[in-house]
């Protein structure tokens, strides 16, 4: 029970590293997580945002909004990674 | 067991970095996909932003610019600075 | 935060929307539409009450589906209350 690992926890460890984040419309971010804070708004940085349409921009640093991410995937780099 | 927040200097947390870009040059994405780009003058808890000198983008196309703007935090996708 | 005795400052963002009381605002709405009038009062939810609103509302024609068939259609009002979660924008009307 004791070694249960809490969300927040495990985003915690993120900090510093490449990380995915996948929100709940047709939009993916993949950066290096820079911070966060307890409503999981997140400084990123050399950010790349994809598009549902398989466009993608490159972006140097931003804050996320948290309202509108549904999933985090540590050390990610997004879909184009993922699907070479 | 420490927060990630609190755990975080200047710069590196949302509110860090938040101010840390005040006054400068930022772009806003909004849920709805419109871009505006402008001086960043301020922003809430509610991510409620006012900015300066706003042009608006859609589709990547500039649409029109207002001298001043207040945006409504829940519409707020990214701030990012320029 | 806030510098006493100056007005003007804006130290949060609806203190931008304060400074525009009793002017022309234009107010961007969610679901393509936009208002143009006086803004009598707000709240810190954005909920806004306006005087002669002019209320714009674009429409995109699927029949003929040419990518630009937007229509607009407007309407006037004397007075109207917004509620604040379909507030996406405020601006003061004066260069848009």
């Amino acid at each position: 029970m004791a070694s249960q690992l809490l969300p927040l926890e495990l985003i915690d460890k993120c900090v510093g590293s490449r990380i995915w984040v996948v929100m709940k419309g047709d939009k993916e971010f993949a950066g290096t997580l820079v911070g966060f804070d307890d409503y999981v708004n997140m400084v990123l940085e050399d950010v790349t945002e994809f598009d549902y349409s398989g466009n993608h921009a490159k972006l140097k640093k931003i804050l996320l909004n948290g309202n509108n991410i549904c999933m985090l995937i540590p050390g990610g780099e997004g879909p184009v990674a993922a699907t070479p | 067991m420490e927060n990630g927040a609190l755990s975080q200097g200047e710069g590196k947390d949302p509110s860090g970095f938040l101010s840390e870009i005040i006054g400068n040059p930022v772009t806003v994405k909004l849920n709805s996909g419109v871009v505006y780009k402008g001086e960043l003058q301020s922003v809430d808890g509610y991510m409620n932003i006012a900015l300066e000198k706003t042009e608006e983008y859609i589709n990547g196309v500039k649409k029109r610019s207002y001298g001043d703007a207040f945006v409504r935090g829940n519409n707020v996708m990214y701030i990012s600075a320029d | 935060m806030a510098e006493p005795g100056d007005e003007s400052h804006v130290a949060e963002p609806l203190d931008l929307v304060r400074l525009l009381i009793d002017e022309v605002v234009c107010v961007k709405l969610r679901g393509d539409r936009e208002l143009k009038g006086r803004l009598h009062a707000y709240d810190s939810h954005c909920n806004l009450v306006l005087g002669d609103v002019e209320e714009l509302i674009y429409v995109v024609d699927d029949e003929d589906a040419d990518d630009d068939q937007i229509r607009t259609v407007s309407r006037k009002s004397d007075m109207l209350f917004v509620r604040g979660d379909s507030v996406v924008l405020i601006s003061p009307l004066a260069q848009s």
